[in-house]
């Protein structure tokens, strides 16, 4: 049979717990990455739909990265709620905020309107 | 020009060394379609490979 004299030169108390530990070894680190590097292993074994764990990195917001306003004002005018946010670099920002109000073409899917500076 | 009868190093004749290398043979063989059938079933199912 092809190759079966290597166990003329090596003990197969040597060889064969080499090769079961090498494919032992390698499968172990190849499968410990694919559940590092991929959210639908852990989608499987928590049971939800695979992605869920995508979609939900994917909405999470780094709250470490916000920066926080050090002070802000809210008055109310006839507008609405008029806020004043001082920002972290010493400038100032207003915002009116009214009542919610829903449109005809609002849509129930529809992400809720962000503002960004 | 192997002697069949010779006792190499490891202490195997030639017939002995093949007689345990049909064993990993058999083995790997068995492995290698479980897994085989394993990876096809995950590749199916799962996201992996796209």
């Amino acid at each position: 049979m092809n190759n079966a004299k290597m166990w003329l030169v090596v003990s197969p108390t040597v060889g064969v717990p080499l090769f079961l530990g090498a494919v032992a070894v390698g499968s172990f680190a190849v499968h410990l990455q694919v559940v590092k590097n991929t959210s639908w292993v852990a989608d499987f074994l928590q049971g939800v739909p695979l992605g869920t764990g995508d979609k939900m990195s994917a909405a999470d917001v780094d709250s470490s990265k916000l920066k926080v306003a050090k002070a802000s004002y809210a008055l109310d005018t006839v507008a609405g709620t008029e806020v004043t946010v001082i920002l972290p670099d010493g400038t100032h920002a207003k915002v009116i905020l009214n009542m919610p109000e829903q449109h005809a073409s609002h849509q129930a899917d529809q992400l809720p309107l962000t503002i960004t500076r | 020009m192997t002697d069949e009868g010779k006792v190499w190093p490891t202490g195997l004749t030639l017939g002995e060394a093949e007689e345990v290398h049909s064993y990993p043979i058999d083995g790997t063989r068995v492995f290698g379609a479980i897994a085989l059938i394993a990876h096809i079933l995950v590749a199916i199912s799962t996201p992996w490979l796209g």
